[in-house]
């Protein structure tokens, strides 16, 4: 009795808060929470049925965990898992690098004017799609009219076969994700700079510090919530790889694909002809719980240093 | 005068739910739940009779500006006729089975819908019970599309010995051709009469290749594979029947000695670069066309593609016969459509479908569009399209039997009894009618299917040496479980084999 | 006023080499970007013919309009995708922006009990989903949102990640002395929201905002799900499905029906290149708009005060 009343008094006193998260609590209900229960597939065979989705999913028999043996029993299941992980693992540290080191950069460049054309062209490849990546990508590493080969020749190098040879394309891979994303992420770190009090570098000034006493002293300190929080959420997509990128940009060359398959691609591929929903959505429980446990971990650890800068 | 009809039809209807909510509101909110949304729900009782049935359409191909306008001719026609009106709505054929599979698998209302062996899976779908089984409804409102299209059609796509769609009368066997840019032969005085196997075109490839630096001898893609004489239980999975097989013994085409002379030459014709370096990786050699900057490639035929690659390439293709022309389960399975297992009118859907694959009014409409506006006739049989067409350009093949459509300009008069011709001279492959189920190896064939997607196009377009790569690729897909999808299939085929007395 | 913004901009100065070295870094790595884009107009203005001969040049040897005359000719088809992506677009990032505003904000705060509850009902969406089905069920038959312009709009209305990230900027640039300020002022809690964080909070919500934008206009799965009339399909939309169409069909060449097929409505190079630039050119030009949020910074100093 006495708890009831203290639960009513609790929201009595936060009702303004509650107020203000209530639109979006409810849009996470209706479109989050609610079609979570359709992951129950990923236990079942699913057959149709003529009284609907629900019904569907009644009727169809239970399969205990089948649907997530073809991602473990594979002989590809390493490497799809370690290319995954390396991947993403690369993705999240030389991107949070170069897109802090970009804002920094952007941020301290003495004429604005400049900056603004800088950081517009930065933003562009975010524009395009894989498919158009793709084209530019073979634009370049065609081995007949590609022009790396012509420039290779015009040097007197030899040209390579750039679809078939292994060892390139984690560095191209990793390349153009970070081509693409740099410009994008930096905009976080950027308005983050420009968050930042002016007043504590006009004291750090008095105090005769230089430039890059001050991005370190300073600058730094400051944006370390945020690249926490970016770090973490990151942490959480690890197991998803981004299937355009790995499938448009190395032109699904099979000859590539002990470098270039990743559980995203390896699903595709695998499903395309039995079609099974209840493999796809297995697949992608797989990842979330992955993710999850990650993400958790992590959180728990940085909140045992900041508790500020964590999750929840 | 339609306007006005309707209207009253309007009135009319309204007044009779208001009556039937009156007296039995029961059963008229029960069909308000289930209701189809579209259709006012006002189904079962006598309202039925009176107001014409919409059903809802959903087939393949690019949204058409003029859609709407057409289908409303169209439905003054089959309302008049049969007492149905059509909704169809159109999706381009790169999102058609995504976007089919989730309305589907969500239980939205629909009627009829496009399915076939390379869109929309037609036996998974038929077996995983997303169609309706239609045996006694063609029996009963079917007997035109029964009468009127190829036995082996309906023969052909049985599934466990039912059939589920309505295929289209089209072209029934398969065939490939070796096509030539004409242009280069007659330059070269070269003769392709002599020209059947892959071994034969050395000495043209050749000659090319000595004089037409520009020229790529062999436009290839990446999906290329030998004509090799089996029957795949999947298509370009490394499992197979031999055509002429009479035990119906599985084999794995990796370990056979065809495959492999094949591959060989396929390999010597890489290194010799009549065939682009990168074909593992190409996709597409549109390019090559349009400039005319190739010398020959393979394609699937049918008859008079000469005359439409030529004109549609601006110069002229010739071709000759590389393999049979044999009847395989997915070129049966070609085109079709299908009622949907949650249809609320099946019996109208069948009756429509049978009306459009016989009635040369509706199957024309539904395809050129309306007379005098998207194209005009020029005979009785004949018609010649409009500048207003583009607006108006349906993918013939997936709406129905094509062979009652109207004569373009510039077709021979007998191409009908071209394609009938064509039919006849079709050779049933070994497996026709025989459709494996995958639903206890889904998990190998997952497997498998990476593996193939690392091997196929590198092996099959001579890009690696099939010496050191076909034995890798033979453990490799031993590894992924080929084996046990082999011996599976083999279970059924035997089974198939001896209900059927092969 | 302008005065002292630029004296405080000076003790922010680089010294000149360093400048220098900064330009070039991101001077390069902007031309990087740009260049592929260039060469994206450059190839829609390339003649079809010279194009299928050489291949991909900078500078081609025969210019043409072809392409952009082709992608014209559907006229109004093109024209009715503008206005859906860019209704869509505005009307989005603005009922976007509040959901998110509101969300974040509350569970920046500390005084709120149920902030850490609520964060983890965010996060744990970023997670987890039902798939693509269930999805639909909801949007479709429960929400009732099949071939409505709402059906582009609120699914991608709230966003975890955004939120996340907007909490982070509230409670780093917004102090709690402000806000206790406010209360102390006997402002209530909407109002010390609205006048003393949304201001401070400018950089990071343009962030949002700007994302948001994007998101909305470069979404084209949405509109592959749900929406059937033709007259509903936003630009990206309209651009994927002509790619995919085509790589599906040239992945099915086997068959001839559908090779056939190809011949009649394979859409050139270049055309496709036309729409890439036709469906990113105009907003390239909202960009500035919130460019000014995140490089020119705020002048803080006087809202603290």
């Amino acid at each position: 009795m006495k708890k009831t009343s203290g639960f009513i008094k609790n929201i009595i006193n936060n009702k303004v808060m509650l107020l203000m998260v209530l639109p979006g609590a409810l849009w996470f209900l209706f479109f989050s929470y609610l079609p979570m229960m359709g992951a129950v597939i990923a236990f079942k065979e699913y057959r149709f049925s003529r009284d609907g989705f629900w019904a569907s999913i009644i009727d169809s028999k239970w399969v205990g965990m089948d649907n997530f043996k073809f991602l473990f029993t594979t002989n590809d299941a390493y490497i799809i898992t370690r290319n995954t992980l390396l991947y993403n693992g690369a993705f999240i540290v030389l991107g949070l690098i170069l897109s802090v080191l970009m804002a920094i950069v952007l941020s301290e460049i003495v004429n604005k004017k400049l900056a603004k054309v800088y950081q517009t062209g930065m933003f562009l490849p975010y524009f395009l799609s894989w498919v158009v990546v793709g084209y530019f990508a073979f634009s370049f590493l065609s081995s007949e009219r590609g022009m790396l080969n012509q420039v290779m020749e015009f040097m007197g190098m030899e040209s390579v076969q750039w679809y078939s040879e292994k060892k390139y394309w984690p560095f191209i891979l990793i390349f153009v994700y970070l081509w693409k994303a740099v410009g994008y992420n930096s905009v976080v770190y950027l308005a983050a700079i420009m968050g930042i009090d002016k007043s504590l570098y006009e004291a750090a000034m008095i105090d005769g510090a230089s430039k890059f006493q001050q991005i370190r002293n300073i600058t730094l300190p400051l944006l370390n919530p945020i690249i926490t929080i970016m770090t973490l959420l990151a942490i959480g997509k690890i197991f998803y790889a981004d299937f355009g990128l790995f499938y448009q940009v190395p032109r699904n060359s099979g000859t590539l694909y002990s470098v270039t398959n990743v559980i995203d691609t390896y699903v595709y591929q695998g499903l395309k002809t039995t079609g099974e929903i209840g493999m796809s959505t297995a697949a992608g429980l797989y990842q979330s719980v992955v993710g999850f446990v990650l993400v958790m971990t992590s959180n728990y650890i940085v909140r045992k240093y900041n508790k500020d800068s964590a999750l929840f | 005068m339609g306007k006005k009809r309707k209207r009253f039809s309007l009135l009319l209807t309204s007044l009779m739910a208001f009556s039937l909510a009156l007296t039995a509101c029961g059963g008229g909110s029960n069909n308000a739940a289930t209701g189809t949304g579209t259709n006012t729900g006002s189904s079962g009782n006598g309202a039925a009779s009176e107001k014409p049935v919409e059903l809802i359409w959903y087939t393949i191909g690019g949204p058409q500006k003029d859609l709407d306008k057409v289908m409303e001719e169209v439905n003054k026609y089959t309302k008049e006729k049969i007492n149905v009106t059509v909704k169809m709505n159109m999706i381009d054929f790169g999102d058609y089975t995504q976007k089919m599979q989730v309305k589907v698998a969500s239980g939205e209302p629909m009627d009829i819908l496009f399915t076939s062996s390379w869109a929309f899976d037609y036996v998974q779908n038929a077996r995983k019970g997303a169609f309706m089984e239609l045996d006694s409804l063609l029996n009963e409102y079917g007997k035109g599309v029964v009468d009127t299209i190829d036995p082996a059609f309906l023969e052909g796509s049985k599934v466990d010995g039912h059939n589920y769609a309505v295929p289209a009368n089209k072209e029934l066997p398969a065939q490939e051709v070796w096509r030539f840019n004409k242009e280069l032969l007659d330059k070269y005085k070269l003769d392709i009469s002599g020209v059947k196997t892959m071994e034969s075109l050395e000495p043209l490839l050749k000659t090319i290749k000595e004089n037409e630096p520009g020229i790529t001898p062999y436009a290839m893609v990446k999906d290329f594979m030998p004509i090799l004489p089996f029957d795949y239980i999947i298509e370009k999975m490394p499992m197979a029947v031999y055509m002429d097989t009479k035990d119906y013994k599985i084999v794995n085409i990796l370990e056979s000695p065809e495959l492999k002379s094949s591959l060989e030459t396929v390999r010597k014709y890489y290194k010799a670069g009549y065939i682009s370096p990168e074909v593992a990786t190409t996709t597409s050699v549109d390019d090559l066309y349009k400039s005319s900057n190739w010398f020959m490639d393979r394609a699937a035929t049918q008859p008079m593609a000469d005359n439409l690659w030529s004109a549609s390439y601006g110069y002229p293709v010739v071709s000759t016969p590389a393999g049979e022309p044999y009847i395989y389960n997915w070129s049966v399975m070609g085109s079709m459509q299908a009622i949907s297992a949650n249809s609320e009118y099946p019996e109208k859907a069948m009756e429509f479908l049978n009306l459009l694959n016989t009635d040369p009014v509706l199957r024309n409409m539904i395809d050129s569009g309306i007379e005098g506006v998207h194209y005009e006739k020029t005979g009785e049989n004949t018609m010649k399209n409009l500048p207003e067409s583009k607006n108006y350009d349906m993918p013939t093949f997936s709406l129905g039997n094509i062979m009652i459509n109207y004569l373009n300009e510039g077709d021979p008069e007998n191409k009908w009894e071209e394609f009938k011709k064509f039919n006849e001279s079709g050779v049933n492959a070994p497996l026709l009618g025989f459709n494996f189920d995958t639903s206890k190896v889904t998990n190998e064939i997952a497997a498998v299917q990476n593996v193939k997607e690392e091997f196929w196009a590198p092996l099959m377009t001579g890009t690696v040496d099939p010496e050191e790569y076909l034995p890798k690729a033979i453990e490799k897909f031993k590894a992924a479980g080929l084996d046990a999808i082999i011996a599976e299939a083999q279970t059924q085929i035997d089974a198939w084999k001896a209900e059927n007395n092969k | 006023m302008s005065s002292i913004t630029k004296k405080e901009r000076d003790f922010h100065h680089l010294s000149k080499p360093w400048n220098v070295v900064f330009n070039l870094i991101a001077g390069i790595f902007a031309f990087l970007c740009v260049f592929p884009f260039l060469f994206v107009v450059i190839i829609s203005f390339t003649d079809e013919g010279v194009l299928a001969r050489d291949g991909y040049k900078l500078i081609p040897e025969k210019w043409s309009l072809g392409a952009y005359r082709y992608v014209f000719e559907s006229g109004d088809m093109l024209l009715r995708s503008y206005g859906v992506t860019i209704f869509v677009t505005v009307i989005g990032t603005i009922v976007s922006l509040l959901f998110i505003a509101f969300y974040a904000y509350a569970i920046s705060r500390k005084s709120f009990r149920y902030r850490n509850f609520f964060a983890f009902f965010a996060f744990f969406t970023m997670l987890f989903n039902g798939g693509l089905v269930p999805t639909y069920i909801i949007v479709t038959q429960f929400l009732g949102l099949k071939d409505s312009i709402w059906a582009l709009i609120l699914p991608l209305a709230v966003n975890a990640f955004y939120i996340m990230i907007l909490r982070t900027f509230y409670s780093t640039s917004v102090p709690d002395a402000i806000i206790e300020s406010g209360k102390i002022d006997g402002a209530g809690e909407f109002r010390i929201f609205l006048t003393l964080v949304l201001p401070l909070s400018l950089p990071g919500l343009a962030t949002i905002a700007l994302f948001s934008t994007l998101g909305y206009w470069n979404d084209w799965f949405n509109a592959l799900l749900y929406i059937d009339n033709p007259n509903l399909v936003p630009l990206q939309s309209m651009l994927m499905r002509i790619e995919t169409s085509m790589q599906f069909i040239l992945q099915n060449s086997q068959n001839s029906s559908l090779s056939l097929e190809a011949l009649r409505s394979m859409p050139q190079d270049t055309s496709r290149m036309a729409m890439v630039v036709l469906a990113t050119g105009p907003i390239i030009f909202a960009y500035p708009f919130f460019q000014r949020y995140f490089i020119q910074g705020l002048t803080v100093g006087a809202v603290k005060e």
